[in-house]
């Protein structure tokens, strides 16, 4: 392990290693440089372990340097290995704790030669160089440390242990990969001062484009002190519950509004807590402040140092930190300390869908509930505050900083940014659409409390656009001939043949034929799922585009209908064959259904036509799949629309009926199939019932009429004529029927008609 | 109290001090407080006890510390603490639990000979399921 490494002796042969060779000791520096221990680690793991016995040690940069004994192997002055840590850095997004971004206002400890120093994380001069090249901000003069050093009154009975004053145990950095972040106070130190939140909402914006948003408040900031979040969750009122979007949010925005909106936001920046405007009501403000506020943290991240509860920037003494019953009725009293100017902010537009933030709620309240119910009414939070007392009194608790856990989110946080959420996260996106839409539908009909009709803005990187441009060596001629990812190299020289029809057997065309079938399926159904997008795309575009999408959006939808039918020139009407084809199949089936409200009424009409006149043979075809019911309500829906012209004679594609009046055929196939399937059967109820429909409503239409009432005559003898035992079991009967069989039969059998029916 | 922070995406921030079960890749069960994270769910377990169940009997072998890297864990979950102890399963001693599991692989082992020899005698082999790991 490190801490074995005899440092002290080897210190030459180190040195003349590290001249060598820089590049590698810098990365190394776990190994040689200031990361490296000598049995501190060990130390300070009994310190850990013995909490009770610790004697306060103050944590200064003098007392660090003599109880540390980290030595610079390379016995380079602190600078420059600054000035090599400084070209490290890769990103400045990043921001990696174990960068310290402060600059400190005390001196820096020169180093003597040979000491072992740690001040290399304290010093400022390493810390300014370190930020140099990123940063051209200037940071404000303010000491990592001093947010460390006590200022807080006395302590209440819990902090018996002042666990502040414990050293810091040494632990190696590793610059480039990002550890945790090294903290000038030991471990376990809760934060002094008011935790304000999160170094995520504080970092994660820097550039205005780049929007993300920031992390849900977590800490509402007057809870300070060493709640560990679950604790936090279950106070009442707390801010981390409440809605934080206030109803005056504008809806979707396109990702270009939402850029220029970000763009545009210059406010102050403060260090406010966006949770502690969670629950203010009537608060109003430009519906950006929220993404503002991020911005802002944003910049402010880059300005101000990032460790959370850095009170001492602001220079002013901490208030008196509210109660945390009480919810502050405005911007919390922090905000009123700090900047004046700071304009009213909108609770930050969270990762969090809003009605999924409600369901937690929700939830939270369930468990509250049950909570309550489990341990009597008189021992209200009983057991959450024995939850809360396990966590007290748990000496361990809170080694993983709250810098660090930001850091993590943060991390994770990135993994979600999208440049097309609709893309990416569809299920999600959807799922919580319609939450919403269901809850707006409710809300329309009942009187319940009014619920904020929030959207969500959902975080969008801007799309970059890289051209690949493949490597060249400068002087050379011509290029590399590299593959990779974005150049994939093509490996096989595959060449299509198509066979002549002659060389083919009979079974071969046949899979063609289906084969051909299912890419004309696949095809259809990217342009619908094209079609039922355009919706979304036409709220979300500007106007000038508007035009050209619904352009766009009937050009599909009428190479949708062609492909359905199969477009062939020279042919007054075309075949059904290709539409049968397709209707075998179970995709193209739901496909239909699913295009059938886009199409026109002719359109769709011509398609009900079809498949009444197939529909024997679709229901055979049918019999594995049984889908054929999905096609029921869209064409229910169309019935409606048709003239009765069209109904009658869907009627008599459907029983296959003689157009004349003549005397049924003694056995009707067709129509027994139609009947006995129940797709067929639910189709031949609802075409009667809209016929039924149009001749109570217009009796005056005489010469459809009579075609009509034989047909419905003929279809109502039918019914009567055939066995129950092969009646299939409609999906739904109409309502109508039975004022329909009224007109043609008497009172017999119309029961038996009905009994059947059932 | 799940994913508080993050919505859709499972985080591990919330579970952090709390007890949890982590079952890794190996087959073993340790059990401890979540103390640290990283962004590869590698966890850092505190007052660790490696458990061993055998029939209803299990026992406890106390471990410490465990650093255990992410792409090992199989599944982890926290344990109420109420409830921790209300199973119908018996705590033995570290000893008697060992020794339980011993004969409890010899017994598996002989059985899978047996398997192994009469497939061999039908002419059939199966690749054995360590060699397919990778796969």
């Amino acid at each position: 392990s490190l801490e074995d490494c005899p440092l002290d002796e080897d210190e030459d042969a180190f040195q003349g290693l590290g001249e060598e060779d820089e590049e590698i000791d810098q990365f190394n520096d776990d190994t040689f440089g200031s990361g490296a221990v000598d049995d501190d680690w060990q130390e300070a793991h009994e310190r850990l372990a013995e909490l009770e016995e610790k004697l306060p040690v103050t944590v200064n940069d003098k007392t660090g340097n003599g109880e540390r004994d980290e030595m610079d192997l390379l016995g380079d002055h602190e600078e420059n290995l600054a000035e090599r840590l400084s070209k490290m850095v890769i990103e400045n997004e990043l921001e990696d704790p174990a960068i310290m971004t402060a600059v400190q206002t005390r001196p820096v400890l020169q180093p003597q030669p040979g000491s072992l120093n740690s001040s290399i994380w304290d010093g400022s001069e390493v810390l300014r160089r370190i930020r140099g090249p990123l940063l051209t901000q200037e940071m404000p003069r303010v000491s990592v440390l001093e947010y460390a050093l006590p200022q807080r009154p006395p302590q209440g009975p819990e902090d018996e242990r002042d666990l502040s004053e414990r050293a810091l145990p040494r632990r190696s950095t590793s610059p480039i990969i990002g550890s945790p972040p090294v903290r000038a106070v030991p471990i376990g130190t809760p934060p002094k001062q008011m935790a304000v939140p999160s170094f995520n909402q504080q970092i994660l914006c820097p550039k205005p484009v780049h929007v993300r948003p920031p992390m849900p408040p977590r800490y509402p900031a007057p809870y300070g002190e060493r709640m560990s979040p679950n604790q936090l969750c279950s106070v009442p009122n707390s801010s981390l519950l409440g809605h934080p979007f206030p109803p005056s949010v504008p809806p979707v925005l396109s990702p270009l509004q939402r850029a220029q909106l970000l763009g545009g936001a210059q406010l102050q920046p403060g260090r406010m807590s966006p949770s502690q405007f969670a629950r203010v009501p009537g608060f109003v403000g430009s519906p950006l402040a929220a993404m503002n506020s991020k911005l802002l943290q944003g910049r402010v991240g880059q300005m101000l140092p990032p460790a959370p509860g850095f009170r001492a920037f602001f220079g002013a003494p901490p208030p008196a930190t509210p109660p945390p019953q009480q919810h502050p009725p405005g911007p919390g009293p922090h905000l009123q300390n700090l900047r004046s100017q700071a304009p009213v902010f909108r609770p930050d537009t969270t990762h969090l869908h809003p009605q999924h933030r409600r369901l937690l709620h929700q939830r939270q309240q369930q468990n509250r509930n049950q909570h309550r119910n489990l341990n009597g009414a008189g021992d209200r939070g009983s057991h959450r505050s024995s939850h809360q007392d396990h966590l007290r009194k748990d000496p361990y608790a809170n080694l993983m900083l709250q810098r660090e856990k930001d850091w993590v989110s943060k991390i994770q946080m990135m993994q979600l940014q999208s440049t097309d959420p609709y893309l990416d996260d569809f299920y999600y996106q959807n799922y919580f659409e319609k939450l919403e839409k269901l809850s707006a539908a409710e809300e329309v009909q009942g009187d319940g409390p009014k619920k904020e009709r929030t959207k969500l803005i959902t975080p969008q990187v801007a799309k970059l656009e890289h051209a690949y441009k493949p490597v060249q060596f400068e002087g050379s001629l011509g290029k590399l001939t590299v593959s990779s990812v974005n150049n994939p190299r093509k490996m096989i020289d595959a060449v299509v043949t198509s066979r002549s029809e002659d060389d083919e057997t009979k079974e071969k065309q046949v899979r063609d034929k289906r084969r051909k079938t299912l890419v004309i399926i696949e095809n259809t159904y990217s342009l619908l799922l094209d079609v039922e997008d355009y919706e979304r795309r036409y709220v979300l575009s500007l106007e000038e585009e508007r035009p050209a999408l619904m352009d766009e959006r009937k050009h599909k939808i009428c190479s949708m209908y062609d492909n359905l039918r199969g477009k062939l020139p020279g042919q007054e009407r075309p075949s059904d064959d290709h539409f049968v084809q397709i209707m075998c199949i179970r995709k193209g089936k739901r496909m239909v259904a699913r295009i059938l409200p886009f199409l026109s009424t002719e359109q769709a009409a011509d398609i009900l036509m079809t498949t009444a006149r197939n529909l024997p043979f679709l229901i055979k075809k049918d019999a594995q799949d049984e889908v054929l019911p999905c096609l029921l309500s869209p064409f229910s829906l169309l019935l409606y629309h048709l003239p009765s012209v069209t109904v009658t004679s869907l009627l008599q594609q459907l029983m296959n009926l003689p157009q004349s009046a003549a005397a049924p055929a003694p056995s009707n196939p067709h129509l027994t199939a139609v009947l006995q399937n129940k797709f067929g059967l639910s189709l031949l109820l609802v075409v009667l019932s809209r016929g039924e429909d149009l001749q109570s409503s217009d009796p005056a239409a005489e010469s459809t009429q009579n075609n009509r009432t034989e047909v419905m005559f003929m279809a109502t003898r039918e019914l009567l004529r055939i066995p129950q035992a092969a009646l299939a079991k409609p999906i739904s009967i109409p309502t109508n029927l039975v004022s329909l069989f009224s007109r043609y039969v008497d009172r017999q059998k119309l029961n038996l008609l009905e009994t059947k029916l059932q | 109290l799940k994913m508080n922070y993050m919505p859709g995406t499972a985080s591990l921030i919330e579970d952090i001090d709390k007890k949890h079960l982590v079952l890794l890749r190996d087959g073993r069960t340790l059990i401890g407080f979540l103390r640290s994270i990283d962004q590869f769910a590698n966890l850092v377990l505190h007052q660790t006890v490696e458990r061993i169940h055998v029939g209803k009997k299990y026992g406890d072998i106390p471990r410490g510390i465990f650093v255990v890297r992410g792409e090992n864990v199989v599944l982890l979950g926290e344990i109420d603490l109420e409830k921790e102890s209300d199973t119908p399963l018996q705590q033995v001693s570290i000893e008697e639990i060992l020794e339980e599991q011993r004969v409890e692989q010899q017994t598996k082992l002989e059985a899978e000979k047996l398997k192994v020899q009469a497939l061999k005698d039908r002419g059939l082999s199966i690749p054995r399921a360590d060699t397919l790991d990778e796969y």
